[in-house]
């Protein structure tokens, strides 16, 4: 055997590795694996220790998960609980696109668009590979008349680690500054759906004792986000339209009403948005899901508006305002 | 056209090759040019990957790799023309299914943007999510986002793009001003639920952005266009730098840096001011003028203070001031 061991890149032992548990039928053990597989097999001791090689594959595991690739493993029927005699296998029902799932033009310019919409943050790279299969498809979209760059925005550090949590159904644990309130408080929750609302990054979670449903804002999480390695069972699909519909609720029970200026930047972005009503008298009511959320937005629209009720609402918009003229007095 | 750049990713690459090869079996006979512009990579990239798939394979019964166990392509007309066709094939027969997350980022951004005018047919938009979803490899992680509403004003500037002539309409500027516009629109961006229009701004002689909800009494005229959107770049950043920016001071709770991205905030050494906050860090913004600024200080406030220009910190002042004398006369 040479002494020299011939390099093989990362991609072609990862490209190897899917045809092979592709291509067998009953599973290949960890040790056929190692010692046949192209990338393993040149830097495979017959005779010697491969802890190295099976931490690789290990690594190598977990990669093609993240990707998607469905990978499964068969016990040993003569010896369940070994892993040395753990066969592996991708089964290629649950691989393979299936053969009625095929998209037109116009859909996959759809596609291309909304994949488009994750340009920023941890969703980036999944949007991309998910453009890579669709183009596998060899479908051509049709182009659009007008160019588009929609984007969402994805700037809170709490996104990444609560989707990995999200995927794998782990408890997590951070500080949250509930608004209002001054002193941040330390959680621990089932999270359920990661979702958008007004432009804001929303955490659907359960409280695994009390079984009680929270909405956080991410923009409020104070603390880096722990992904605990307490797992909870998959909860039934529609979680993040539930929530959405949950804070809609919210949303639409909760009304101000305030003076605008019309004409001015308050007016064109208050009065467009979804319920906003003009009252009789001029004034403009508006729905909201966070008191101290539509303060902040109020305040920042300084004298165009001014908040008629509720008076809880006006007196949180002067408090903001009289810290704003201090701060730059 | 520049060519696009090559993932550096090993993950990347791996979905690149076991996309590729259902693509070129699809294909019969494709060239390197069409497939680099299918999938929008480099043609080098798209070569190396050909010359990988050629002699990647599986162990086979020998478990020596022998060559009916491998790919093969004809060499010639790769070599020779630049042409690729997959002579024998192993392992691979259909597209991967996407993952989860894949599966779960679609169908969000699908639904993100079901108020286009593209996505006219809902029932169409609801039978794709849930092709998305059954040709996920796992269930769509539970990932979702409200539709952004956009107004008729997009349907005028479809219009315009489609007879290629200008959009003029009225814009009520970030000072409070309303001013009337000549445009050649070019791109219609959005972030979260706000959109805007790029174009070529007639009356400002350069590239300029607009809310589309800032757009009143717009009118498609009968003026051909003189920018297309081929004809200019546009970055992601809504607002372009200039040379004639303002450098504004700013003081910032770390944790609120984040959500002033769009400002790009180039963080600064703090002073050693007796008292100086030791929880904020200074940052210094460029801003082509203050009236944004005061907006952002009032909303952000005790997040986000205005240290210089004094001319800055007295508009933000004068802001405030101006909004709490309407209280007073209540």
């Amino acid at each position: 055997m040479a002494a020299t061991v011939q390099k093989i890149p990362a991609e072609e032992r990862l490209f190897s590795l899917v045809l092979a548990l592709l291509a067998t039928d009953g599973g290949l053990t960890k040790r056929e694996i190692l010692s046949t597989v192209q990338g393993y097999r040149q830097r495979y001791k017959v005779a010697g220790d491969n802890a190295s090689l099976e931490r690789q594959f290990e690594r190598d595991k977990d990669d093609l998960r993240e990707l998607g690739i469905p990978l499964e493993t068969i016990d040993s029927p003569g010896d369940p609980g070994n892993n040395q005699n753990l066969r592996y296998l991708i089964p290629r029902g649950s691989y393979e696109l299936p053969a009625d799932i095929r998209f037109t033009p116009e859909e996959t310019t759809l596609l291309g668009l909304a994949a488009l919409v994750w340009r920023e943050g941890s969703l980036s790279a999944d949007a991309r590979r998910a453009l890579l299969k669709l183009r596998s498809l060899g479908i051509t979209a049709t182009e659009p008349l007008l160019g588009y760059a929609p984007r969402l925005s994805l700037r809170d550090a709490a996104f990444t680690p609560l989707n990995a949590a999200l995927e794998k159904h782990m408890l997590v644990a951070f500080e949250y500054l509930k608004p209002g309130e001054t002193a941040a408080r330390a959680r621990l929750v089932a999270p359920l759906a990661l979702f958008q609302h007004q432009g804001r990054w929303h955490l659907f979670a359960e409280e695994p004792d009390s079984k009680l449903t929270k909405t956080f804002l991410l923009r409020r999480i104070v603390s880096a986000v722990t992904v605990t390695s307490t797992a909870f069972p998959a909860p039934p699909p529609g979680q993040g339209e539930r929530a959405i519909a949950e804070l809609d609720a919210v949303w639409n029970a909760n009304l101000a009403t305030v003076e605008v200026e019309a004409g001015s930047d308050a007016a064109a972005r208050l009065g467009t948005r979804r319920g906003s009503t003009v009252t009789a008298n001029g004034g403009l009511e508006l729905h909201y899901a966070d008191a101290n959320i539509l303060a902040d937005e109020l305040a920042g629209f300084g004298p165009e508006i001014a908040v008629i009720s509720p008076s809880a609402l006006r007196d949180a918009v002067i408090a903001r305002l009289q810290r704003t003229a201090a701060d730059h007095g | 056209m520049a060519e696009p750049k090559a993932p550096k990713l090993a993950g990347d690459k791996l979905a690149f090759l076991l996309s590729l090869v259902p693509y070129l079996m699809d294909q019969g006979r494709v060239t390197v040019a069409e497939a680099a512009a299918h999938f929008g990579v480099p043609r080098e990239q798209l070569r190396e990957a050909v010359r990988l798939i050629s002699v990647s394979g599986i162990p086979g019964e020998t478990a020596t790799y022998q060559h009916g166990d491998l790919f093969d392509i004809a060499w010639d007309d790769f070599e020779v023309r630049d042409e690729i066709v997959l002579t024998h094939n192993v392992a691979i027969d259909e597209s991967p299914r996407f993952s989860g997350r894949e599966a779960a980022a679609l169908i969000a951004g699908l639904n993100y943007l079901a108020a286009l005018p593209e996505h006219a047919d809902s029932a169409a938009g609801s039978a794709l999510m849930s092709k998305l979803a059954r040709g996920a490899s796992a269930s769509p992680t539970q990932l979702a986002v409200e539709v952004s509403q956009t107004n008729a004003t997009l349907a005028l500037i479809r219009e315009s793009v489609a007879a290629g002539v200008q959009l003029e309409f009225d814009y009520l500027n970030a000072r409070g001003g309303r001013e009337t516009r000549r445009v050649d629109p070019l791109r219609i961006d959005a972030v979260d639920t706000d959109w805007y229009l790029r174009g070529w701004c007639h009356s400002r002689e350069a590239l300029r952005t607009f809310r589309l909800d800032h757009i009143s009494n717009a009118t498609v005229t009968t003026d051909a266009i003189v920018r297309r959107a081929d004809d200019v770049s546009l970055s992601d950043r809504l607002f372009e730098a200039s040379s004639d920016d303002l450098v504004v001071t700013i003081e910032v709770a770390p944790g609120a840096l984040p959500l002033l991205a769009e400002y790009e905030p180039e963080l600064v050494a703090s002073g050693t001011e007796p008292g100086e906050s030791t929880s904020r860090v200074r940052a210094i913004v460029r801003v082509s003028h203050f009236h944004g600024l005061k907006r952002l200080a009032a909303s952000m406030n005790g997040t986000v203070t205005i240290l210089s220009p004094p001319q800055a910190r007295q508009i933000v002042k004068d802001w405030a001031d101006a909004a709490l004398s309407r209280y007073t006369v209540l």
